[in-house]
């Protein structure tokens, strides 16, 4: 036997086992992620065996309004097995339903694992379970929701379809999250009902279903001039005082961009006056926008947009969809295709979508002097398993708090000025100041447009941000801006007293 | 060259067994048959709790697990009586994996597989029991009988041709499993061909990579900075790697494709000890990944599923989703043996458990302690198979036996990792563990010729033929004339 040429076969067997067993330490290593490192959060997935099965037999938690008023909890039927109901229907699209047939949705999904008493995130704890395993008792929920003016916004979006999104701009809580149409929650938990009520709502118009406040994206015409104002004057493309010559000649002929015309001409009134910032927001002067879209770059009202959430998930106790400035892709930075579609985005037609919290967050935002907070809905978690106070977090800062201002004052203007009360009658409160902004969102065609309003109230020390939208509910100061006026004036007159 | 010209027998004289104590072999399956009875004993507890009965220490089915260590003892027995100075680890190896895999699907509903035997109707655990029995006869037998392997090497055209017309039946009468042709029906019994194929590989491969090896190391070409074998020696990696294709494309078995090729690279790396070839053979392997993914759905499907399968975890990521949370569901320590895998609407959450998903069912109930274990069981496997390869007595069977513990190695790797998205989940089976007789049968084969190869006493390698010397000279090649 020749050694000499035996040799390589042993050392390549070594090798080829030495990688084998790099290979199986890989293994180990994966093991050790999903088992150790991912384990608490994978164990308490909605769609986990573990947590679908240990929901059955438990007491799910109860959940709570801001003054202890009870929004949802368990009753026993004639078996003894725990079944859900809750307070009002003004809740379905928001807390959504535990159904032992159809599973969980909205906030009972997204909490699923702490009503199940699942939520101990503490290792230790799910290892003394393991080792003595006990009943679980289900954590109960606080919430900042006000169960009366969530109802009181419900009541006023009506028949229409809409949403409502109220939050303190101090704390980010939010007070009331309303969607339209709404839906019989506990029909469908209850089991005896169940199957009908799912059947019946899923196949009603309007998708009850659908969270339109968090999930709902919609055109948001003139509420967006506000992110293009923080776009501008955060960047300092503009300033207070800018005027544009060009402007009182567009607005009879239209702004010639790129061969296209951007029109405007609902404010004859200014005739051949050129209009500096505060007055163009109260006229909510189309032309003067579009030039300051130009004026500030795609790549500007891309990025200021993103800060204030634009472009990603907001970060919140439910899913959010995520509103675009534009559908991207485009060369002419930012993401637009040309000059035109940023001309149009920067006064919120073209591809803009938003969410109404999204727009909820940008009055937020001007609101708290350019900070903004992170929306939160559950503000305690109290049970067995974990007891948890969520305090009020910076999500980020936006702009300083000299633009935030120079904002919010043309905001005042726009609800309280002689010309912008044409634009937003019926947000003033009475007694109150008060800061915003409608829109008349075009959707083409002859189709209604949308009604919108996004504003804040005390304007000279904000406590409630408000965003408005009325699915066809024609001009922003039709529906949207006094349903706003009288909700903010219902909170702090009444309710937060 | 020391080759005698004595004769080779393929079946050894029973008469000439001469006894011989392997203390270190009893020591070890002492061990194995109490980890098996304690594991049994939890079992048993945990199912008489979940059914509200007494909670005794008595084992979970008593009549089954000792059938199960009689026949360890048996096969025990067997090697002793034959006297062979032949490996002592590993029965007692695969016989704990083995355990293991009978303790799971004692655990497992039993209505999962049943066949219907002379009037009776047996469930999972006591149809996976007799495939274990047989497997253990499988292996017992090749590892006493097998004392020559001239019917191996000699004949290793007329293997690749057995090899590669099973492969064309699978193609021709495959029934589909999942999407994939993966079994034949052979009267009552059905099979997996593909489970016997991967042995038959190895033969051929050791005995055309011993032959040629001298070939493959010199003689070359150079193309750029590789140096390549002359064309007519890289025919059998093109070969190979479209044989690898094809069982892509025409049985859609993706596990299998896999280890066969992953497998191959690794011989001709052995046999060469050139890097170049496995350069070579990942590049092809990457146009074929490449090429697969753009034309074949399923295979778009599975890669789409390993790098999110969140997104559709109800839908076409649902096996691995649920694979992924009975890991984490495990934890370190486990639930414990039968306390696992809560069933929603009275069914298991991976419909797949038994068969390519075992190591889930374990990594839940035996936590990440019990999946590390049986990792390094695998390992223990891998090291005395190589063991026996580095310490063979020629090339032949040197391949031969690398070939065998790669098959079960690589194998067993690619469920792990695939259970654990390390990457994409392609369905073979977990050697010893996996429910299914073809598995446990050809990896019995496996071990048997282990055994048999790591007998130090055994009569040496018979002559090289003389044709391939023959070869070897009209080739030029230099080595030809040093043996």
């Amino acid at each position: 036997m020749n050694h000499r040429e035996r040799a390589p076969i042993g050392r390549g067997i070594a090798r080829v086992g030495l990688i084998l067993s790099l290979l199986f330490g890989l293994i180990a290593v994966g093991a050790g992620y999903w088992q150790v490192v991912r384990a608490s959060e994978l164990s308490r997935a909605a769609d986990n065996p573990l947590v679908i099965a240990t929901a059955r037999d438990v007491v799910r938690g109860r959940i709570l309004d801001r003054s202890g008023a009870i929004l949802a909890t368990s009753r026993n039927d004639r078996n003894g097995e725990p079944y859900r109901v809750y307070a009002d229907r003004s809740l379905a699209p928001l807390i959504g339903y535990a159904s032992p047939v159809y599973g969980t949705a909205g906030l009972e999904r997204a909490y699923n694992a702490e009503l199940a008493g699942l939520g101990s995130g503490n290792s230790l704890d799910d290892l003394l379970y393991k080792l003595a395993p006990r009943r679980r008792q289900g954590d109960q929920l606080t919430l900042s929701l006000s169960l009366k003016l969530q109802e009181a916004a419900v009541k006023a979006l009506g028949t229409d379809r809409g949403a409502v999104v109220m939050l303190d701009p101090r704390t980010g809580q939010v007070l009331a999250m309303a969607s339209t149409p709404v839906f019989d929650a506990g029909a469908i938990a209850n089991p005896l009902t169940a199957q009908a009520a799912f059947t019946r709502t899923s196949a009603a118009a309007g998708q009850p279903f659908l969270n339109r406040a968090t999930m709902g994206l919609y055109v948001p015409g003139s509420v967006f001039k506000i992110v293009t104002s923080i776009a501008a004057l955060g960047s300092g493309a503009i300033s207070p005082a800018t005027t544009y010559p060009q402007q009182p000649a567009a607005e009879q002929t239209g702004l010639l961009v790129s061969g296209f015309r951007v029109r405007d001409g609902h404010h004859d009134f200014t005739g051949s006056q050129a209009l500096n910032y505060d007055q163009a927001l109260a006229v909510s002067c189309n032309i003067y926008f579009a030039l300051t879209g130009l004026r500030t770059g795609g790549a500007a009202l891309a990025d200021w947009a993103a800060r204030t959430g634009f472009g990603g998930a907001i970060p919140f106790d439910l899913p959010t969809a995520s509103s675009q400035v534009t559908n991207g892709g485009g060369s002419f930075g930012g993401g637009f295709s040309d000059a035109v579609e940023l001309a149009n985005a920067a006064y919120g037609q073209a591809e803009t979508l938003v969410t109404p919290l999204q727009m909820g967050l940008v009055a937020a935002s001007v609101a708290n002097g350019g900070v903004l907070m992170k929306p939160e809905l559950v503000t305690a978690i109290n049970g067995p398993s974990r007891t948890e106070t969520v305090a009020p977090q910076v999500w980020r800062t936006v702009m300083s708090p000299g633009v935030a201002d120079t904002i919010g004052q043309a905001m005042q203007l726009a609800v309280e000025s002689d010309w912008g009360q044409i634009f937003t009658t019926g947000a003033a409160i009475p007694g109150i100041p008060t800061a915003g902004k409608t829109g008349t969102a075009q959707l083409g065609g002859s189709a209604e447009p949308n009604s919108w309003f996004i504003g804040y109230a005390p304007a000279d020390h904000p406590t409630v941000a408000i965003a408005v939208i009325v699915e066809g509910g024609g001009h922003g100061s039709a529906r949207a801006a006094p349903i706003a006026g009288a909700l903010m004036g219902l909170w702090l007159k009444t309710l937060n007293r | 060259m020391n080759a005698g010209a004595r004769p080779a027998r393929a079946i050894g004289a029973i008469g000439r067994m001469r006894p011989r104590a392997r203390r270190r072999e009893s020591g070890l399956l002492i061990v194995v048959a109490l980890v098996l009875v304690a594991g049994s004993i939890s079992l048993g507890a945990t199912q008489r709790e979940l059914a509200g009965q007494k909670v005794s220490l008595l084992p979970a089915d008593v009549g089954q697990l000792s059938i199960y260590l009689a026949a360890l003892l048996l096969a025990h027995l067997a090697l002793i009586l034959a006297g062979r100075r032949s490996d002592q680890v590993l029965l007692p190896t695969i016989g704990l994996l083995g355990g293991i895999s009978l303790l799971l699907m004692e655990r497992l509903p039993q209505a999962l597989v049943t066949q219907s035997l002379v009037g009776r109707t047996f469930g999972l655990a006591s149809i996976q029991l007799g495939w274990l029995l047989l497997a253990l006869g499988v292996v017992t037998v090749s590892a006493i009988a097998v004392r020559s392997d001239a019917w191996l090497r000699r004949y290793k055209y007329t293997w690749a041709a057995a090899g590669i017309g099973l492969l064309l039946l699978t193609f021709l009468f495959g029934n589909e499993v999942n999407g994939a042709l993966l079994t034949i029906q052979i009267g009552p019994f059905s099979g997996q061909p593909t489970e016997l194929i991967k042995v038959i590989l190895v033969i051929f491969l050791a005995g055309y990579l011993s032959e040629f090896r001298p070939l493959l190391v010199d003689a070359s070409m150079r193309l750029g900075p590789l140096r390549l074998p002359p064309l007519p020696y890289l025919l059998p990696m093109l070969a190979m790697w479209a044989i690898a294709l094809g069982i892509v494309v025409v049985q859609r078995d993706l596990g299998a494709a896999l280890l066969f090729f992953a497998v191959f690279l690794a011989l001709v790396y052995i046999a060469t000890a050139r890097t170049s070839y496995v350069v070579i053979g990942l590049l092809l392997f990457v146009a074929g990944s490449v090429l697969a993914y753009h034309l074949f759905g399923t295979v778009r499907d599975r890669v789409d599923i390993w790098i999110n399968p969140f997104v559709d975890a109800s839908g076409k990521g649902y096996q691995v989703v649920q694979s992924l949370y009975a890991f984490a569901r495990g934890g370190i320590i486990g639930t414990g043996l039968g306390a696992g895998l809560p069933l929603v609407a009275g069914h298991l959450p991976i419909p797949a458990i038994h068969t390519d998903f075992p190591l889930a069912a374990l990594g839940e109930e035996l936590g990440l302690i019990g999946v590390v274990a049986i990792l390094g069981l695998y390992l223990v496997v891998i090291e005395r198979g190589l063991r026996v390869a580095i310490s063979a007595a020629d090339e032949f069977r040197s391949l031969l036996a690398a070939g065998l513990t790669l098959v079960v190695g690589v194998q067993a790797f690619i469920i792990a990792a695939g259970n654990l998205k390390l990457i994409p989940l392609t369905g073979v089976t977990l050697p010893f563990i996996s429910y299914g007789g073809s598995s446990l049968l050809a990896n019995g084969v496996v071990i048997g010729l282990l055994l048999a190869l790591s007998d130090r006493g055994v009569e040496p390698p018979p002559a090289p033929r003389p044709d391939s010397r023959r070869r070897a000279r009209f080739l030029g090649a230099a080595r030809g004339s040093a043996r």
